[in-house]
């Protein structure tokens, strides 16, 4: 029983870091321009796509590839942003919505007319390869990195957005965009930085995603997305800190759902959902959010 | 006023004169197409009643298409139909034995989506925020996830098939007119007016007194009714439903047609429906091999989504107030735009 | 006591660790003008925020007419007879003139939603009824002529105008303006003083004012609170404030921070 409860736990934690790092795009980009970036999910998905080309089709060594997609992943994340969005930033939030789903929507059928809908075979890479078998303990080598390299970037990124300058200036957007244009910040490239750093967190994401699943297809960022913005809203949205702890509890909490209650394994894409409206029913400012008017990240 | 009314009247029954000659003369293909627009109509309009003139971004079309098309059927089939088709797991008893008439069964779909609407929209109007975006996107998804699971209710992949060919033009523009006439009255009042507010200035609106709460609810709601009884509609008019027809293409559909036309003008709805829906069949050469100047292109089947895509992004980019932007159509408008232009020819 | 119409006792509002108001209390004396005045940031918008049952003081209680109304739903105070004007004048902008001003009229709508859809008698008469009133409204604020212009073609004095006159039209008995003469030339400020007097009679309102311009508060108010750093530093009438060496000292505080 503990084994299982164990491994369960384990399983959750991995799927929760995943949740998580899609999940930190969402909030950051709510937290500076106040939109739901529903392509967000779709930036996971080119981020999958373009490590799966880097070893595939490049024959590049698996880091290399990896380590390109991040950052060309994050570029396709900054020129949506400055394509898209910024020419009507100061238009009404719903035309920030409806454009954002259009550039959602059309991510994926151009995908899907250049690459076909069938999904991919994912390579893993060597060092994910593997499962460490420990007392019945079945751990896949890739859900004991997932955790850490989360581990590793959330700490990364709080140390940036604390400590650096353009950090400093992106909380600032947060609580008030035109007081920060007026001090002097370049907001465009805080902004843009903003769109860099989610997009390469959900490519980072993405990857982990293909290689626990092993296949890729062009709609395989719809479902991770919706549920790390469902764990962004759990830890309270603009909050970098709380979308994790709110992907963490999400992945946990799927995994023990169905491990205890089988029969409901067909609904555990729905779980998410559910609790989206509990927490907007119950706490609709998260469990870390606090003022949503005042505080962000 | 008067003058206009019987304008007004006048128009409609042109309008089903048409439809009578459409009915005899026209091809099948073409009378299909007709149907479409219809359904795709109310599906629209009362789409734009929320999105549009209340401001609250939703995605749920697609889900209460879904959800009024697998009630009106399940109501519409009759007991030994249903008894022969859900061969997985038998139906629930109740949903099993029971049988209605086609109105019945649109009404009694139109407010049990109505219903589904009210559980949606009560946590998200409490909050302020876009949730209501997020939340109607996650209930197509659901929706699609208990049409495949819940196999004694919608019989799971399998769909529900042998649905009577009931919809005809009659049913559809009636439906259509009646629709129209709901929401441009509601418009036209002070619930509409109170609609326009909460979308023009959340805070100013509340600081007068409304509802916003309720105003949001009624109006989500009210559009959830009227997706409902479209979705019968189309479950009757292309007799076989499963999940995969109610993907979330169809409210990128309608989307697109609610902002092409104008957010918060119904006139720009309906000259953008007729346009996106014949639009759009003839879009579908894309979906075909093509011999051009005697090189043949293989068909491309997801061209036509990335149009769509493109046409919404660079409407909103570009023209984001549309045909219509928030003008309506009126006789006086028909009338003084007619004098200006009798004058302006002398 | 009773010849006051609002009353707020201790309040304070905090937001997380910043406290934005810290004890406040205030009478708004019935017929009267008030004044709440203070340098940027004392907390003046907060307060018409909390009075206007927006935000939920964290401690102390808000009376209307004798009724603890905190905790309230804002749009539930409008019935009650209070009703506001923003800072930053927010009108409807896509309806028109007359529109915004029959939104006013909204909350003593008494038709129900069917009755639009089947025409009764009940709903033409009350939407003929709003027209009408609305109209009158604007004839005495002299924008008749403008009814079916949008709000957002009409210049910033006629906006303010539009904003007051659509607030007038819930049937105030207080009627809180938030920074009336903002952005307004010496002339225009004149004008508007003449305005709210005039309204103020005519509508029998009591008014509470947040303003910047000390001339303009000391023109028109008959009593004076002033807050700084989220504290009532002093009250009382013009002179007396005028007199107060906090008050000087606060403006003058100010004045050397811009300086």
């Amino acid at each position: 029983m503990l084994t299982t409860v164990l491994q369960q736990l384990i399983n959750g934690l991995s799927a929760g870091s995943l949740y998580a790092l899609v999940a930190i795009g969402y909030t950051m980009v709510y937290g500076v321009l106040r939109m739901i970036n529903f392509a967000h999910g779709d930036i996971l998905m080119v981020g999958a796509y373009l490590a799966f080309f880097g070893i595939s089709a490049f024959m590049l060594p698996w880091w290399v590839s990896f380590i390109t997609a991040i950052i060309l992943t994050g570029f396709v994340g900054v020129l949506v942003e400055k394509l898209a969005y910024k020419p009507i930033r100061n238009a009404s939030r719903v035309s920030l919505l409806i454009t954002a789903v259009g550039v959602s929507f059309f991510l994926e059928n151009l995908f899907l007319v250049l690459f076909g809908g069938v999904p991919k075979a994912f390579p893993i890479a060597p060092i994910f390869h593997g499962v460490l078998n420990y007392n019945q303990l079945y751990l896949p080598v890739v859900s004991i990195y997932t955790p850490i390299v989360a581990l590793v970037l959330l700490y990364m990124l709080l140390y940036i957005l604390h400590h650096t300058k353009y950090g400093m200036a992106m909380r600032s957007i947060a609580l008030d965009i035109d007081t920060t244009s007026l001090m002097g910040i370049n907001v465009d490239i805080v902004i843009s930085l903003v769109f860099f750093l989610g997009s390469s967190l959900a490519a980072v994401g993405g990857i982990l995603w293909s290689t626990q699943y092993p296949s890729i297809n062009p709609l395989m960022g719809i479902m991770p997305g919706l549920k790390a913005f469902a764990a962004a809203v759990l830890g309270g949205i603009g909050d970098v800190a709380g979308a994790a702890i709110g992907g963490l509890i999400l992945g946990i909490s799927e995994v023990l759902i169905v491990a205890f209650f089988p029969s409901l394994a067909g609904y555990k894409d729905a779980f998410a959902f559910l609790l989206l409206i509990l927490v907007l029913l119950f706490k609709p400012t998260g469990i870390m959010g606090k003022e949503l008017e005042r505080k962000r990240f | 006023m008067k003058r206009n009314t019987i304008l007004t009247i006048l128009s409609i029954i042109l309008l089903f004169v048409f439809l009578y000659y459409a009915s005899h003369h026209f091809s099948r293909y073409t009378i299909i197409i007709l149907n479409n627009i219809a359904i795709t109509m109310i599906l629209a309009v009362s789409y734009n009643l929320i999105n549009g003139i209340t401001g609250q971004f939703s995605l749920a079309p697609n889900g209460f298409a879904a959800v009024g098309a697998y009630t009106a059927a399940l109501l519409s089939l009759t007991p030994a139909q249903k008894q022969a088709m859900f061969i997985i797991d038998p139906i629930m008893p109740f949903l099993g034995s029971i049988h209605l008439p086609f109105l019945a069964a649109l009404i009694v779909a139109g407010l049990v989506t109505a219903f589904f609407g009210f559980i949606l929209g009560f946590p998200v109007f409490r909050t302020r925020g876009d949730y209501l975006a997020i939340v109607t996107l996650g209930f197509g998804i659901v929706i699609d996830i208990v049409a495949n699971n819940a196999i004694t209710i919608t019989n799971g992949p399998l769909g529900l098939k042998g649905i009577s060919n009931y919809t005809n033009v009659w049913w559809s523009y009636g439906w259509l007119v009646f629709t129209i006439f709901v929401v441009m009255s509601i418009i036209n009042s002070n619930y509409g007016r109170a609609m326009k507010a909460i979308r023009d200035d959340e805070d100013a609106a509340v600081a007068m007194g409304i509802n916003t709460f309720k105003m949001k609810m009624i109006a989500f709601v009210v559009g959830a009714f009227f997706q409902g009884v479209a979705g019968g509609l189309l479950a009757h008019l292309i007799t076989t439903i499963s999940p995969t027809l109610f993907t979330f293409f169809l409210t990128f559909n309608l989307l697109v047609i609610i902002v092409m036309g104008g957010l918060g003008s119904i006139t720009g709805t309906v000259i953008a429906t007729i346009v996106i829906v014949w639009g759009s069949e003839l879009l579908r050469v894309f979906d075909q091999p093509m011999h051009i100047f005697g090189i043949t292109t293989p068909g491309i089947p997801g061209l036509r989504m990335i149009i769509f895509a493109l046409l919404l992004i660079l409407t909103m980019l570009f023209a984001r107030e549309g045909i219509m932007g928030k003008k309506e159509f009126s006789w006086d408008w028909l009338f003084n735009a007619i004098k200006g232009g009798i004058k302006n020819g002398k | 006591m009773e010849n006051n119409i609002l009353v707020c006792e201790h309040i304070t509002m905090k937001f997380g660790g910043l406290v934005a108001l810290n004890d406040v209390s205030l009478n708004v004396t019935k017929s009267s003008i008030t004044g709440l005045i203070g340098p940027n940031g004392a907390g003046k918008t907060t307060m018409f925020n909390v009075i206007t049952c927006n935000l939920k003081p964290t401690l102390g209680n808000i009376f209307f007419e004798g009724k603890n109304i905190t905790g309230f739903k804002p749009y539930k105070i409008v019935p009650l007879g209070m009703a506001r004007t923003f800072q930053n004048i927010r009108l409807f902008e896509n309806l028109t003139v007359l529109e915004n001003i029959m939104i006013g009229f909204a909350h003593k709508v008494k038709y129900r939603l069917f009755e639009p859809i089947l025409k009764t008698p009940k709903f033409l008469n009350q939407e003929k009824e709003i027209k009408i009133k609305a109209f009158e409204l604007l004839e005495k604020v002299n924008l008749k002529e403008k009814a079916y212009l949008k709000a957002t073609g009409l210049s910033y004095g006629e906006q303010r105008k539009v904003e007051i006159a659509r607030a007038l039209a819930t049937s105030p008995k207080l009627l809180l303006l938030d920074e009336p003469a903002a952005g307004m030339n010496p002339s225009e400020k004149i004008a508007l003083m003449y305005f709210i007097k005039e309204i103020k009679d005519s509508f029998n309102l009591t008014i509470l004012l947040i303003e910047h311009d000390m001339k303009f508060v000391m023109g028109i108010c008959q009593k004076i609170y002033v807050l700084d750093y989220g504290a009532k530093i002093a009250e009382g009438t013009p002179e007396e404030i005028q007199k107060n060496p906090k008050v000087i000292a606060a403006y003058l505080g100010e004045a050397n921070v811009k300086g």
